[in-house]
């Protein structure tokens, strides 16, 4: 018996450079749909001693949404707020130009604002498939009976620590340390071409 | 190929006649069915001969049906894909299936190595103990090579494994392990409450018993009830079945390990499908239900091909429809093996005769098989077999010897729970008497078992008992069970007489076949004091094989029981550890191997750095630019050299993105920096940064690096790359356990800002150049940091630093503009010839400025050592600053940190050199210390070193040796101060 | 093995650093003796079979230092609190 080529959805790609954008995998309609996005704007919003009910509180109403002092995401059309420590909340925005001044002006003394803007990548995976890709590198229940649209965690998939959450039924976004894109990528490709993985290029950010 | 199997029932039996498929096995090709396992295509093709075993090269057949297999271990497919000591017994067939038999030469059936027969009085119990005692060169030169050729398993590949492996994670409530009786039931009263439920079975078809049973079950052939029972847990969204997949680990919280073979019963994986998949399975309950092994007797020739498990004869036959063979007899001590026989002798089997060493058989048993024309010999044992394959057995009875024709001995003393998984919490199995059985003792927590696997031998009581112990898992989780509706089974009684040894039998008696242990052996371990069970096992290697003894285990302590005269339980007990069954080496990797193996950190400037031609160096899980090669150059040496030429006498530029990033904020940050560094930071101006030490509570250095206040309750502190997440860490420890009262807030912003380095006399040219504002000397001066912005409007933090001794900045920049910093700085500084470097320039400025980093930073080293013992403030307190104060971390006498030189310019310095006094020989007692870090310094014109020496920096200029026992060199140093340029930092204020 | 983080729920023991035991005290610089109670609080530890309260640091989670009470013989885990949650000005009291 001849040995047969194995499939490989990474051979080719240099380890160290994000693989580029295409389909990978199983031909046909693809099972999971993964798209890059350099996220606009995102500060690290970190609620001074005893604050952190209120902070949580003004967060809330400056966005618009239910924000509380746990693993959970805030989502609105405009931003998303992400609970990823006590007292410690992500702030997505796609529309607030200066979101640190502007969480100052909001929090004043009750939170220290740290840009982060340029600090992760995120992905954005849809498809029913997400979750069993997903569950390769996981170590937490993201069962979608159990992680439920607005959950949220701050973990690690394939030893890449991230913060992620369901965005919607059928989406989940991930964010991922700059450094980390290529190897977390490729861990993408790796357990998603089973199931065929569509890689759409960096949606525009903004520098 | 489609001509009839020789040895295959017309009809009957879970194969599919309508799907032949195409095999071979040592060159000869055979056809066997879907649904057969290579061990009863084989069978069904009437070969025999499988094997030879492990030691003595004896000739073996298969031997069971299932994981328990010790026997027929084969080499399964070719070339790269080749996997030595494969199970036949489980392997599923598929087309074009290759197998090869192991550890034969040069053919199967004529072995040239058998002689080790004729040596087995010396390969015997204790035989590497006793054998290979002296002299010990004699063991790699002699022994191992020739034993190596003789005795061991089948061959690995040589090539690289061309499948992708993986593993996942699930989670469920109700883990059923086994997907017999038991775990079928289990999981259907589970998964009818609604709780999520993963069935896992080792097998291809789920069923275990009941697919080799010949009855009825709820007025179907049991096979169909499983399948019914298959089908119901299959449509319920809340159930998870997965076939092929074998529990092997119970660990701790409920976690279980287990190997799904994804695609090994094909011949390729299909596109993109794993080979196999390793699980990690949380689970809040779990039901063991991995039901029984069946262990054989011990008689003289009882490893003979053709000699079977019982339990292995009624599976082939009613399962695979596959003849062992065309004469059988069974030698037996319990009514089941009676039971499965003569359901085979109904299903088209030839059973001549049944040997029973009871003399109380019951009656309508013995009626039963007369009444099919079996000859009965009960309080009979067997003690010899003949034949090159079997041919005849030789059997005691009460009234003399006698030879019966037989070409399959079917053989059963009884069943062992597979009590396995219950044991990797450190449980031990209990021996329960009436069973002559250990049986389940304490269980890992959440952990209960149901059915053959708790000692429950009937079909009806083990479907019963898994309903009960299914939907006692998923009440206590909250569910609310409905009634089980239960098959109407009334069970046979049980009925067994322990016994394992046939004392009279002619020729070797195995008990463990897979490692050729004999009960000859078990005795000798008995005679030379070897009893316990820990001792027996690993004297005789008894159970130590890669089938863990699971037909040979029970069978060895009740002889060696037999022979103190204690009881079995007073003997030992058997205990297992996980893996149940071998996993893969692939499988535990997954994803994981190659240039895979760990995630990399990439630099903002990554893409930049591989144009320039950069090569890369790992260093932690970050890929950095260790140097930039030009046509021309002919090593690294002079590429280096190169790269610090042009920072010494132009300008050079270098990521340092790779350095820990802090953010620190709150009204309390200089207090708290005053309590983590060694020297002051309260008094740290706004615009200021200031070089600080670390110490672990110890007293020892844990890191060094720079903080800078950018505003008045705004610090940034940088760690080395190393040390990053050790730093964070530690530091948030501090605050949250220790000092919770303060106001700090920490960050991490290692990847919010690339930052790179510029160095050299023209640095601030070239920053001028690409700054918004004011560099100038003035408005940043040496130690500075601005908030600023470059290139037009990019937000900037702009640091006045240096750790190559020259004028140097860093700047920092939003991540995503690292690449475009890079760019516009080597156009600002083309005309002054602006030059990247890497690492190992970095390192080579950074010893010719004296400066202590990671091979500095060892975590054996005090602040003293390393000359910071003045920075130490004595004003205040700050971790490790007690410890620090203890006689042995003060002595005078601690090597300190210096600079050495050779005498001889021309020579090399080797860093690892230990220091010796002129004329002391090389040993411990003399030791003065070792060179930490060595370099070419170009600018010099000779090698340099850093290193810590007694009492360095009193003995300025002596001369020393730098001993390389490792190289065979030695060389003779001259101790200088560590700073070999620009001492009076002229350079970097300028 | 998995640890119950109190903000981030059970994880798996990957996730988590270990620091060891959490019943120590840092002592008081000041005090006469403090190199030697320095010295206990660095060196000396229990090693007991049994109840244990240890520091775990949620490393690939939320970043909280844990004091988590773990069997040493089963690897049973009875609790886990943050450090924070203990101290003197935890991080609700408004
Ligand atoms: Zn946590």
């Amino acid at each position: 018996m001849a040995d047969h080529p194995s499939h490989d959805p990474l051979a080719g790609v240099p380890f160290d450079r994000v693989p580029p954008a295409g389909a990978y995998g199983v031909t046909g309609e693809p099972g999971i749909v993964a798209s890059t996005a350099d996220e606009p704007f995102i500060a690290l919003v970190i609620a001074r001693n005893g604050h952190a009910a209120s902070v949580a509180g003004r967060l809330s109403r400056a966005f618009g949404s239910e924000v509380a002092d746990r693993p959970r995401a805030a989502i609105t059309a405009a931003s998303t707020v992400i609970g990823t420590a006590p007292g410690r909340f992500l702030v997505l925005s796609k529309t607030e130009t200066d979101l640190p001044g502007t969480l100052r002006a909001l929090l004043g003394a009750e939170a220290a604002i740290t840009e982060q803007g340029d600090a992760y990548v995120a992905f954005d995976l849809a498809g029913d498939k997400v979750p069993e890709l997903l569950a390769k590198g996981a170590l937490i229940d993201l069962d979608p009976r159990v992680f439920r649209p607005g959950d949220a965690a701050t973990t690690v998939l394939a030893h890449v620590g991230v913060t992620l959450w369901r965005a919607s039924e059928t989406s989940w976004r991930v964010l991922v340390a700059r450094s980390l894109e290529a190897s977390f990528t490729r861990f993408l490709i790796a357990s998603g071409a089973e199931f065929g993985l569509r890689l759409d290029g960096r949606a525009p950010g903004r520098g | 190929m489609s001509a009839p199997n020789r040895n295959r029932l017309a009809s009957g039996g879970l194969i599919d006649r309508s799907k032949p498929l195409a095999f071979s096995f040592d060159g000869t090709d055979y056809h066997g069915y879907q649904g057969d396992t290579l061990a009863s295509a084989l069978l069904a093709n009437g070969v025999r001969l499988v094997g030879r075993s492990f030691k003595y090269h004896r000739p073996r057949g298969i031997f069971s049906a299932g994981a328990e297999e010790p026997n027929a271990l084969v080499e399964l497919r070719a070339g790269a894909r080749r996997e030595p000591n494969t199970r036949a017994t489980v392997t599923e067939l598929f087309d074009g299936l290759e197998a090869t038999s192991q550890n034969r030469w040069p053919s199967l059936a004529l072995d040239a190595l058998s002689v080790n027969r004729f040596l087995s009085p010396f390969l015997g119990a204790g035989f590497y103990y006793k054998t290979f005692m002296w002299p010990a060169s004699f063991w790699e030169k002699l022994y191992e090579p020739v034993i190596r050729r003789a005795a061991g398993l089948g061959r690995a590949a040589v090539e690289e494994d061309p499948d992708h492996y993986e593993k996942a994670t699930t989670f469920c409530d109700v883990l059923v392990i086994g997907a017999g009786p038991a775990g079928l039931m289990a999981a259907l009263a589970a998964g009818r409450s609604g709780a999520r439920v993963i069935l896992a079975d080792e097998d291809f078809l789920p069923g275990g018993g009941l697919n080799a049973e010949a009855g009825d079950v709820d007025r179907q052939p049991a096979p169909a009830y499983a399948a019914q029972v298959t089908a119901e847990l299959a449509s319920l969204p809340n159930v998870r079945v997965m076939s092929r997949t074998s529990v092997f680990g119970a660990y701790d919280s409920g976690t279980y390990g287990a190997l799904e073979r994804v695609s090994d019963h094909l011949a390729v994986p299909a596109p993109f499908q794993p080979r196999q998949r390793l699980w990690r399975i949380v689970a809040r309950r779990a039901v063991l239900a991995a039901g029984a092994t069946e262990r054989p007797i011990v008689f003289g020739g009882n490893d003979r091909p053709g000699v079977m498990l019982a339990g292995a004869v009624g599976t082939y036959v009613q399962r695979h429809a596959a003849l062992p063979g065309q004469a059988m007899a069974l030698f037996a001590n319990n009514d089941g093996a009676w039971r499965g026989m003569l359901a085979a002798s109904v299903a088209g089997a030839h059973v001549e005769t049944i040997v029973d060493v009871r003399t109380d058989v019951a009656p309508a048993l013995v009626a039963a098989a007369q009444a099919r024309g079996i000859r009965v010999l009960t309080g009979a044992q067997v003690i010899a077999t003949h034949g090159k394959t079997l041919r005849r057995i030789e059997v005691a009875t009460a009234t003399g010897r006698e030879r019966i024709a037989a070409d399959t001995l079917a053989v059963s003393g009884g069943w062992s729970p597979s009590v396995h998984l219950t044991c990797h919490h450190g449980g031990k199995p209990a021996w329960n008497e009436t069973l002559a059985a250990f049986v389940p003792g304490t269980c890992p927590p959440g952990l209960t078992v149901a059915g053959a696997a708790k000692g429950l031998f009937g079909l009806g009581a083990c479907l019963r008992d898994g309903a009960a112990i299914g939907a006692e898992a998923a009440q206590a989780l909250g569910f609310a069970v409905p009634a089980p509706d239960l098959p109407d089974m009334a069970d046979e009684a049980f009925a067994l007489t322990p016994f394992w040894h046939v004392a009279g039998s002619k020729g070797a008696s195995f008990v463990d076949l897979q490692n050729d242990v004999t009960a000859k052996d078990v005795g000798i371990a008995h005679k030379e004091g070897f009893r316990s069970v820990e001792l027996l096992k690993r004297y005789t290697t008894l159970g130590m094989a890669t089938d863990q003894g699971r037909t040979s285990n029970v069978t060895g302590l009740a002889i060696m029981a037999s022979l103190t005269g204690a009881s079995i339980p007073e003997t030992g007990t058997t205990i297992f550890r996980p893996p149940y069954t071998p996993v893969s080496l692939g499988a535990l990797a997954g994803h994981h191997r190659g240039k895979d193996f760990r995630p990399v950190r990439l630099t903002p400037t990554h893409e930049w750095a591989r144009a320039q031609g950069a090569v890369f160096v790992e260093t932690g899980a970050w890929l950095r630019a260790q140097y930039f090669p030009r046509p021309g150059e002919k090593d690294w040496l002079e590429t280096v050299s190169r790269e610090v030429t042009a920072v010494r006498s132009s300008v050079g530029l270098i990521d340092v993105s790779t350095f820990g990033k802090i953010d620190l904020q709150g009204s309390d940050v200089g207090a708290f920096l005053d309590r983590v560094y060694i020297n002051g930071f309260a008094a740290l101006a706004v615009g200021k940064a200031r070089y600080g030490v670390m110490l672990r509570e110890d007293g020892l250095v844990m890191d060094d690096g720079t903080t800078a206040r950018l505003a008045p309750e705004h610090y940034v502190m940088t760690t080395t790359t190393a040390n990053a997440a050790k730093v964070y860490q530690h530091l948030e420890f501090c605050l949250q356990a220790l000092w919770p009262e303060l106001d700090v807030s920490l960050a991490s912003v290692s990847e919010q800002w690339a930052q790179i380095a510029l160095a050299g006399p023209r640095a601030r040219d070239v920053l001028a150049r690409v700054a918004d504002g004011d560099v100038s000397n003035a408005a940043l001066p040496f130690m500075g940091a601005i908030e600023g912005s470059v290139m037009g409007g990019v937000k900037a933090r702009l640091f006045r630093l240096s750790f190559s001794g020259e004028l140097g900045f860093e700047i920092a920049v939003p991540a995503r503009h690292g690449a475009a910093l890079a760019q516009a700085l080597m156009q600002a500084g083309a005309e002054f010839g602006i030059t990247p470097y890497g690492t190992e320039a970095l390192g080579v400025m950074r010893i010719e400025k004296g400066h202590v980093s990671g091979n500095e930073l060892s975590g054996q080293t005090t602040a003293g050592d390393l000359g910071f013992g003045r920075m130490a403030s004595t004003k205040k307190d700050y971790i490790g600053r007690t410890l620090a104060a203890r006689p042995g971390l003060t002595d005078p006498d601690r090597p300190s940190f210096v600079g050495f030189k050779p005498v001889d310019r021309a020579r090399r310095l080797r860093a690892g050199a230990h220091f010796l006094k002129l004329g002391a020989p090389p040993d411990m007692a003399n030791d003065q210390g070792y060179m930490t870090s060595v370099a070419y310094s170009p600018h010099l014109g000779h090698w340099i070193g850093l290193g810590l020496i007694k009492r360095g920096p009193e003995r300025l200029g002596e001369h020393v040796r730098a001993y390389d026992p490792v190289r065979g060199e030695e060389i003779e140093v001259e101790i200088c101060a560590p700073g070999f340029i620009d001492p009076e930092g002229v350079r970097l204020r300028g | 093995m998995r640890i119950p983080c109190p903000y981030c729920g059970e994880r798996d023991a990957h996730e988590f650093a270990i620091l060891g035991d959490a019943t120590l005290t840092r002592p008081d610089p000041a005090a006469p003796d403090a190199e030697t109670r320095f010295h206990d609080y660095v060196y000396l530890r229990d090693n007991p079979a049994g109840a244990h309260e240890e520091w775990w640091y949620h490393a690939n989670g939320c970043r909280q230092w844990l004091r988590v009470k773990r069997d040493t013989r089963t690897h049973a885990i009875s609790g886990a609190v943050a450090a924070r949650a203990d101290a003197t000005s935890p991080r609700d009291a408004a």
